[in-house]
């Protein structure tokens, strides 16, 4: 990877103290039966397929044209739409227009710093949200043209992804861009029998590799965006290794799980609406 | 039921050059000298260096008097008037269509040289200015007729006559240029239920045959309600099979070579016909009847 | 290229009649040619041809310090090239986005151990291990890129023989190790479940796999589907278009039974091949 030689980077390799923890000496089976229960109860008191708290809010960057902050308990994640620009390098003539997306971590928002520069992590997520977004904007009424989306995560606490492309749509819906629909994003992190709906960092963590044996080595994400309206899924991502047994139940689950956040979005937006109008009055 | 995957290695690659008893021409690579008197007279393909004539690409020597030529042996398409060509259009700009037949320019195929709807002799107004692209758009297809070649070898294209015009639902197979046999005809009606138009360009149109010719041709309509029936989806997909089959193995195309292996490729499905082994048996077996047809 | 209404209309019914235009099914592949051991500077290699499409993989190892985190793991990585010689657009950076869209979906396929057991090229744990580089070339694009650079890559790693480490002595802080210098000594890697990727491309209200690329652009989505064994590695969709879940459903289940073939395909292709027989081809048509 090229390395950014105008900021002052870091040593190359550093190593988060955390893994001198003594937590770490326990088997991550344990630490799984430590925050799952047998009954599907979390950490934090949810039930598996409880979704955490949502705070939605717009408006939060004054020069863009919208914008919106979300808050899943730790999780905080802010998005910025500005106004549709010419493509920039192009010759040729497009009758769509172009989404670009831009997915960060900020350098503090996780256990390990991260650079500046993207990783290929960011810039995955940042396809798959350019993914998500796309279907759901009336891209032939700007053609040639071109809409930026940038969304930072300023603290990540697991389903960091899904929270961008929330805040996302939300914050395409603030900057006045026509869309099909409103698009609402689910993560769902599946361990043996477990399928827990908005997962933890810590829940993410345990689910990347399997703890149980042979019949229940499931286990992995699954990301996914719905237009509500239209029951249409903008956008799917798998990762890990899941049987399809469990993928269609997971699909059923994020589903419905994400229909329940529109209520919210659309509160969110009206409040907006609700609350410039007073302004304008006054 | 799905066919079986065929994944093979490439040492179990099969030849597809059939071997035929004729004299290999001489071939010249550039910089080779070709003569070394200078009456020749000096032709597309070569030059002139310290009075020896030399080739300046790969290709095959023609001779006509005392003029010497190269006929390269892969080129892009070199227009001739009155070639038949299949082309697509890329740009709309004014007064004209942008298309791309192959050739190393784009050729142009002006308002003036299409028959617009309403009658022949109507003269061409600034409202049909505007509505260029209602008739022809970017990515449509067209077979037209070579009207002049321009000086930079761009050719001017035209549709005036009732078989030429807009392409309509077919398949849209491309070959070397040079595979292309010249003949009287480069439309063909074939009895199996479907036709032909050989472009001399290398691209090649299949096409449902249509029992009202007078329908279809020179138009700028498209059907896209009529659903092709199956047994001629399945004869299209067949012919177009069987021009692939052909070109591997470098035969010329024309409307005998083609309903020969058409006829030849009977005892495998359109689908094995993507498997180089049947490839390979069609284009013999075709050739084999070719030469038969030759000494008869 | 562009296609022309017409064109789609007659892409689009033939999928529906379940005729394609080159006569194929639904599920029907086109037939893929493979080769192995074809770069002799890398520890496995393979080229894959499916119709237009040429991948060329070669796999390098080295040796390299485990992750702090993860210290009984060796590494694996993915590097995707889209060569100017494919197409003109791929000239410059053009190509770079598909090729960190198949990188990461590759890295992301083999990402579990369940598909690929990392802890086998661990040397001495938090010390030595070894680093495989995947270096996937593309050097002619004819559509149903996923597929054919999945397969090429399963092709390669099951060619790949990593060294066979003697001894490992530890000094201090210095680790030594002493590989085997006889040439045949050496290890094979285990692909036995090593992901295949299927793109299921949806084109009216059906869906097919291994679209050429006139099919491609009638396509409004499609959802790339790696299969290990008789599940799921990795799962993405791909273009612009949105899916009904019912669909996605149909989808994976078609993505599976295809892969499950093709994994049967290629298995048996690479039992044909004999190393004590002269099979190589090369680059030579």
């Amino acid at each position: 990877m090229p390395v950014d030689h105008k900021r002052i980077n870091g040593p190359e390799i550093s190593i988060p103290y955390q893994l001198f923890d003594k937590l770490n000496t326990k088997s991550l089976k344990t630490q799984f039966s430590e925050i799952v229960q047998p009954n599907g109860t979390r950490a934090d008191g949810r039930t598996s397929t409880e979704h955490r708290k949502i705070f939605l809010k717009t408006g939060v960057v004054s020069q863009a044209k919208g914008s919106a902050y979300i808050e899943l308990d730790q999780t905080k994640v802010i998005v910025s739409v500005f106004d549709p620009r010419e493509i920039p390098n192009k010759t040729d003539y497009s009758s769509k227009g172009e989404i670009y997306c831009e997915f960060k971590f900020a350098p503090f928002s996780c256990h390990k710093r991260r650079l500046h520069q993207q990783d290929a992590e960011e810039q995955q997520f940042s396809a798959i949200m350019k993914q998500a977004l796309e279907s759901a904007v009336f891209r032939h009424e700007f053609p040639n043209f071109q809409v930026d989306i940038y969304a930072m995560v300023l603290h990540n606490d697991g389903a960091a992804l899904s929270a961008a492309i929330t805040a996302a749509g939300v914050a395409l819906a603030h900057a006045g861009i026509p869309m099909y629909d409103l698009i609402t994003s689910v993560t769902l992190a599946v361990q043996g029998n477990h399928l827990l709906v908005d997962p933890t960092l810590e829940e993410e963590r345990l689910c990347q590799v399997p703890l149980f044996k042979e019949e229940e080595n499931n286990h992995g994400i699954v990301v996914l965006s719905v237009l509500a309206t239209h029951e249409q899924i903008s956008q799917f991502y798998q990762s890990g290794y899941l049987s399809y047994a469990c993928l269609s139940s997971g699909i059923e689950m994020l589903t419905n799980a994400a229909k329940d956040i529109v209520t919210l979005v659309k509160k969110c937006l009206v409040k907006h609406v609700i609350k410039s109008v007073r302004i304008v009055e006054d | 039921m799905p066919q079986k995957i065929h994944i093979r290695l490439a040492a179990h690659r099969i030849n597809p050059s059939i071997a035929v008893n004729r004299r290999v021409p001489k071939i010249f690579t550039p910089g080779q000298v070709i003569t070394e008197q200078n009456e020749f007279m000096r032709g597309h393909g070569t030059y002139e260096e310290e009075g020896f004539l030399k080739s300046s690409v790969a290709g095959v020597k023609e001779q006509v008097n005392n003029l010497i030529s190269i006929r390269p042996l892969k080129s892009r398409y070199n227009g001739e008037v009155g070639d038949v060509v299949v082309g697509r259009v890329t740009e709309v700009q004014q007064k004209r269509w942008k298309v791309d037949t192959n050739s190393r320019l784009d050729s142009v195929l002006l308002l003036s040289s299409v028959n617009l709807p309403g009658g022949e002799l109507r003269r061409r107004s600034a409202e049909d200015e505007h509505m260029m692209r209602q008739y022809l758009q970017e990515g449509d297809l067209i077979s037209a007729e070579v009207q002049s070649v321009y000086s930079d070898g761009s050719l001017s294209l035209h549709t005036r006559s009732l078989k030429y015009g807009k392409l309509s639902q077919g398949i849209l197979v491309k070959v070397f240029p040079s595979l292309i046999k010249r003949s009287k005809t480069h439309f063909h009606n074939f009895y199996v239920g479907a036709s032909i138009i050989l472009g001399n360009n290398g691209f090649i149109w299949i096409y449902p045959t249509v029992s009202n010719a007078e329908d279809n041709a020179g138009g700028f309509v498209q059907n896209l309600e009529q659903v092709v029936s199956r047994p001629e989806r399945e004869t299209i997909g067949r012919l177009r099979n069987c021009i692939l089959a052909l070109i591997q193995s470098k035969m010329m195309l024309y409307d005998t070579s083609i309903l020969y292996a058409f006829e030849e490729s009977q005892k495998y499905s359109v689908a094995e016909l993507l498997i180089p082994e049947a490839m390979v048996d069609v284009a013999i077996l075709t050739q084999d009847r070719l030469s038969m047809l030759e000494n008869s | 290229m562009a296609l022309c209404e017409a064109e789609k209309t007659f892409v689009l019914h033939g999928v529906e009649e379940n005729f394609r235009v080159d006569g194929r099914e639904r599920e029907d592949y086109r037939p893929i040619e493979l080769e192995t051991n074809i770069v002799s500077h890398a520890f496995g290699s393979a080229r894959l041809r499916l119709a237009n499409t040429d991948v060329l993989v070669a796999v390098k190892i080295e040796v390299d310090v485990p992750y702090p985190e993860r210290p009984k793991e060796g590494k694996l990585e993915f590097f995707v090239d889209c060569s100017a010689n494919a197409t003109p657009d791929f000239e410059g950076r053009g190509g770079e986005d598909l090729a960190i869209e198949i990188s990461n979906s590759l890295s992301a396929a083999y990402k579990s151990p369940e598909v690929f057991d990392l802890t086998k090229l661990c040397i001495l744990k938090g010390h030595k291990c070894w680093k495989i580089f995947v270096d996937i070339l593309l050097l002619e694009c004819g559509g149903n890129l996923y597929d054919a650079v999945s397969i090429a890559v399963k092709a390669a790693l099951w060619d790949t023989r990593i060294p066979l480490v003697k001894s490992v002595t530890v000094d201090g802080n210095n680790v030594d190790m002493e590989v085997s210098d006889e040439l045949h000594d050496c290890q094979k890697l285990d692909v036995t479940a090593a992901p295949i990727m299927v793109t299921v491309c949806k084109i009216g209200e059906q869906c097919i796999v291994d679209p050429n690329v006139a099919e491609e652009l009638c396509s409004v989505g499609a959802v790339v589907i790696a299969v290990s064994k008789d599940k799921f590695s990795t799962v993405l969709q791909i273009g612009s278009g949105s899916l009904h879940p019912q669909t996605l459903l149909e989808c994976l289940q078609m993505g599976e039974k295809v892969a499950q073939r093709l994994s049967e395909a290629l298995t048996e292709t690479l039992s044909e091949i004999n190393p004590n027989k002269n099979q190589d081809v090369g680059f030579l048509k």
